[in-house]
């Protein structure tokens, strides 16, 4: 098999692309029940989507059996992102936004990788159409994420994913895991969520139209608002606090909420990662609640929100703000600049590193100090209780290490561009994390990426798709080894 | 219960020596009539007694050997002790200066750093400037002596690769300190006399000649001038100092046998080319950039680039102009830099060239066991493989590097500091670069205007980053001291 077959890669991506424009036409339709022209810009991005799509499926439909290898998994995980996000920027392109090509693109890849980093200013007076199918993105990209991490990152044994392998696919290096079980049961789940979310939102005041924004936003950790002010518009504690209660449970392996209840037991607070996550947000909420309270002058109450709010919008990168905290000053500052590097939890939709990766990387440093000591004694590191093996301890090494050397170039890119040093800093890091917003006065969380130039907006797209397809996903495509066979 | 006897000698008799070296600038400012020359007499003579004491009060019977668990004590004990020491004179002198001050100064001069807290240095008494450039030369030598004696046998972040062949079989420390420290001695005078005399003749007087020899070689970055190395507008010392800056960066082991078996040793260390390459690389691009983009003659982007990034890369911090003024770009390279470091073996400090090369293969190897779960690959270092053990203490050195320097840029913030500098003052101070970037620590600014605690958290960092984290962190692990 020198040459990589890539027919079923193609048919695949067909599908996928037919279930893009199928949904468009929800916008259309919202858009041409409130007489806004921009359903004609949905209609006509649904078609032409559309035919690509059949044209796909039709022209590249396998005979027989798909046979589908190691290689061209990896082609089909790259390529579908960027033929989705290709697709769903046609209707920015054609709606009444007079926004440029690398605008459309970098909005829609914000979008669909649950990044909600933003091009796009005056949300409150934008045709609804617009800023559901933003909402749309984000909740599609949200459970393509999920299904991604559970079913072809482990696979692909991507940065140590393959401690989250599904045992029935242990044996066989073709990729054929038992996806439909387990994406039912995900589905269900997220769905249910979001429903859940958007009852919750809409009862605590929202208007219905905000209450699916917010909901879709939150539950997939995206992070595009319908309003410039973006969490804090509502000046409600309540909805804060619901937002953050959601933006919370995105962060947190989607598979434990189907069997929540295993052996008498909380399987969701018995699992070590979802642990981690829970303490580390506690921690910084209150590092920078105190922070906020005894240096900034907050009233304890609007501490303990803002702080838990952001920290929490931070790490599960899903990148809300309920208030400017650029306006913070130094200590969350940088506190907000680290936790962009953390993430959820596997298995979730949010982005960053991951916490599994961490809790691996704090077991290897302790090992490594009593090895010091103890230079021929035999340590080993636990995760969940089991035992994790040399192997994949080196690929959460090698997956960390690659994250920060990407984040390096990428930020020194966007230097040369004629960024400047703090917004081409954070904005790498919040581009490559899916935060959204970084810090400053540009890309802050009071501001928006339209300022920066074109050749910027393009390196952050590819940040956004990078960091979402775990790095090696597309770096194995550049070497040679591959395509060789 | 470890037995702190032999420990506290060594301290002693290298605190000796640190008596014995106050004596010279004392000579210098007695011999200019400054009236500092009192303040080094005495602070020699409080360092001797503390340092007699402990030799004789600490004097055992028998001969002993180091545990390895002593070693780690005595590595850490032996900095800390001397960068006291150190910072007496400072403390003493007519500088009017806190003693956090005085440490931070004497730290940043033994870890070969070159933050200052100083300003105006043009008209400071010799006494003084002699004193901060011995600091970085003493240390310059004890780093090199370190690298090679004992973090290879403590196998800090893979220092295991140049473990000496005769300390393979044993692990008590006994290395064969003499005969490699008594060449790399020499080099290391050698050097510095040399350089040193280039730079009298390029048309400094014989004190800034001096002084600048000693900070280069020990990529320290002390300068007798506010203005560091751009005082002298002198293309010619520039392009002298960045020679030796680069001889300063490179494994010292190397000049011992400089010729072997025909063919140049030094060229043929796979961790030299490796950084040549790199500093020949970032030079470049920075030299087009200040020629495309901010106009500058094609000699003075040259020169400027090269020597800015050779005084990052070999963590000196000399400055032959002001770097921040360049622009965004620059400024990242510069920070980017800031974490490289030179070869092992050196006075450079950073993460070191030869950590990033086994970085890089690993990440090749990776890529390509994706494609290949079953594939058995190999990393090799100058030809031989490297043993899993060595690339697992090189990975992990890297991450807990840079944990610590986000955990210390985490606390310098608490102490008030803006973003950029506590970002960019972490990573100097970890990396004993020197200078950070901003207005306050950047090329033309320096450390005076940082609150208290902020000095002691950078000092803190410089010992941290100079002793490679693990010799000071296994200190503070339980299982360290139970025995």
């Amino acid at each position: 098999m020198s040459v990589i077959d890539v027919r079923p890669v193609l048919f695949i991506n067909g599908y996928l692309l037919l279930v893009l424009a199928g949904a468009m036409l929800v916008p259309a339709a919202v858009d041409f029940a409130y007489e806004d022209r921009d359903w004609r810009a949905f209609a006509a991005g649904a078609m032409a989507t559309a035919f690509a799509a059949l044209g796909l499926i039709f022209g590249a439909r396998p005979d027989g059996v798909i046979d589908f290898g190691l290689r061209q998994a990896f082609l089909l995980t790259t390529s579908a992102w960027v033929l989705v996000s290709g697709f769903s920027s046609i209707p920015f392109l054609m709606a009444d936004l007079d926004i440029g090509l690398a605008d459309a693109v970098f909005e829609a890849t914000s979008g669909i990788t649950t990044t909600g980093a933003t091009v796009l200013v005056g949300l409150d007076a934008m045709p609804r159409g617009i800023l559901l199918w933003r909402a749309l993105l984000h909740w599609l990209g949200g459970i393509g994420i999920i299904v991604m991490a559970v079913a072809i990152l482990p696979m692909l044994r991507i940065g140590g994913m393959q401690l989250f392998r599904m045992e029935s696919s242990d044996k066989t290096e073709k990729v054929k895991p038992r996806v439909t079980q387990v994406a039912t049961g995900i589905a269900t789940v997220y769905l249910s969520m979001t429903v859940l979310a958007v009852a919750a939102l809409w009862l605590a005041g929202m208007t219905f139209f905000d209450a699916v924004c917010y909901a879709f936003s939150a539950v997939a950790t995206g992070g595009f608002a319908p309003h410039d002010a973006s969490g804090g518009f509502h000046e409600s504690p309540l909805i804060e606090w619901l937002l953050t209660v959601f933006m919370f449970a995105g962060g947190i392996t989607f598979i434990l909420f189907i069997t929540p209840w295993k052996r008498g037991e909380w399987a969701i607070l018995s699992d070590s990662q979802v642990r981690w996550y829970i303490l580390f947000l506690l921690f910084f909420a209150s590092v920078v609640a105190l922070w906020q309270w005894a240096a900034g002058g907050m009233a304890p109450h609007d501490a303990v929100r803002h702080a838990t709010f952001n920290v929490v919008s931070v790490v599960t990168t899903t990148g809300f703000a309920s208030t400017d905290y650029n306006a913070w000053g130094g200590l969350p500052l940088v506190v907000f600049f680290v936790l962009s590097f953390i993430g959820g939890c596997t298995g979730s939709t949010s982005g960053g590193v991951k916490i599994f990766r961490w809790e691996v990387l704090f077991g290897m440093a302790g090992v490594h100090l009593k090895r010091l000591i103890h230079p021929h004694g035999i340590f080993v590191i636990d995760f969940n209780r089991r035992r994790i093996s040399e192997q994949v301890v080196k690929s959460v090494l090698g997956f960390v290490i690659i994250y920060f050397l990407t984040f390096a170039v990428l930020a020194l890119l966007l230097t040369m561009t004629g960024v400047d040093f703090v917004t081409a800093v954070t904005g790498a890091a919040s581009t490559l994390s899916s935060v959204g917003p970084g810090l400053g006065d540009i890309i802050g969380p009071a501001g928006s990426y339209q300022p920066l130039p074109d050749a910027a907006k393009w390196l952050c797209s590819a940040g956004m798709l990078l960091g979402r397809l775990e790095l090696f996903t597309v770096f194995v495509l550049f070497t040679r080894a591959f395509w060789r066979g | 219960m470890m037995d702190f006897r032999p420990i506290l000698q060594i301290v002693g008799l290298i605190l000796a020596a640190m008596a014995l070296a106050m004596l010279v600038p004392a000579a210098v400012d007695y011999l200019s009539d400054d009236l500092d020359w009192r303040v080094f007499v005495a602070s020699s003579l409080v360092t001797g007694f503390v340092a007699l004491g402990l030799i004789l009060g600490t004097r055992t019977g028998a001969r002993e050997q180091l545990s390895i668990r002593q070693a780690f004590v005595l590595t850490t004990a032996i900095w800390v002790a001397a960068a006291v020491a150190g910072a007496v004179p400072f403390a003493f002198s007519a500088l009017k200066i806190s003693i956090t001050d005085a440490f931070f100064e004497s730290m940043s001069g033994l870890t070969t750093t070159g933050s200052t807290v100083l300003s105006g240095l043009d008209s400071m008494p010799h006494g003084i400037l002699l004193w901060r450039s011995i600091l970085h030369w003493l240390g310059g030598i004890g780093i090199i002596v370190m690298a090679v004696a004992i973090l290879p046998i403590l196998r800090i972040g893979g220092m295991q690769l140049f473990k000496m062949e005769s300390s393979d079989k044993t692990e008590k420390i006994r290395p064969r300190i003499s005969q490699v420290a008594g060449g790399i001695t020499t080099a290391y005078v050698g050097f510095t006399v040399v350089c040193g005399v280039l730079l009298w003749l390029a048309g400094m007087t014989p004190f800034e000649a001096v002084n600048h020899a000693m900070a280069t070689l020990s990529t320290g970055g002390f300068s007798t001038s506010d203005a560091s190395v751009g005082h002298f507008k002198s293309p010619l010392v520039d392009w002298i100092i960045i020679l030796f800056m680069t001889i300063g960066g490179t494994s010292f082991v190397l000049f011992i046998t400089p010729w072997k078996r025909k063919r140049w040793a030094i060229l043929d260390d796979s961790q030299v080319r490796w950084y040549l390459g790199f500093l020949g690389f970032f030079a470049l691009l920075l030299a087009l950039w200040q020629w495309a983009v901010n106009d500058w003659s094609v000699h003075d982007s040259v020169r400027h680039a090269l020597f800015n990034v050779v005084s990052v890369v070999t963590t000196t911090g000399f400055a032959s102009t002001d770097y921040s003024l360049w622009g965004g770009f620059p400024q990242v390279v510069f920070f980017i830099l800031t974490f490289i470091g030179g070869c092992t073996g050196s006075t450079a400090g950073g993460i070191k060239v030869f950590r990033w090369e086994v970085l890089f293969a690993m990440a090749g190897v990776h890529l390509k066991r994706l494609m290949h779960p079953h594939g058995i690959f190999v990393i090799d270092f100058n030809k031989r493989r490297i043993s899993d053990q060595v690339v697992d203490s090189v990975l992990g050195f890297m991450v807990l590097y840079f944990l610590s320097f986000a955990v210390l840029a985490l606390l310098l913030t608490m102490t008030g500091l803006d973003t950029v500098t506590a970002l960019t003052g972490a990573a100097t101070a970890i990396s004993n670069v020197g200078p950070g970037l901003g207005d306050v620590i950047g090329p033309a600014g320096n450390f005076q205007p940082l609150p208290d605690s902020a000095k002691w958290l950078c000092a803190f960092g410089m010992l941290l980053g100079r002793l490679e984290l693990f010799t000071v962190l296994v200190l503070f692990t339980r299982s360290f001291w139970r025995e």
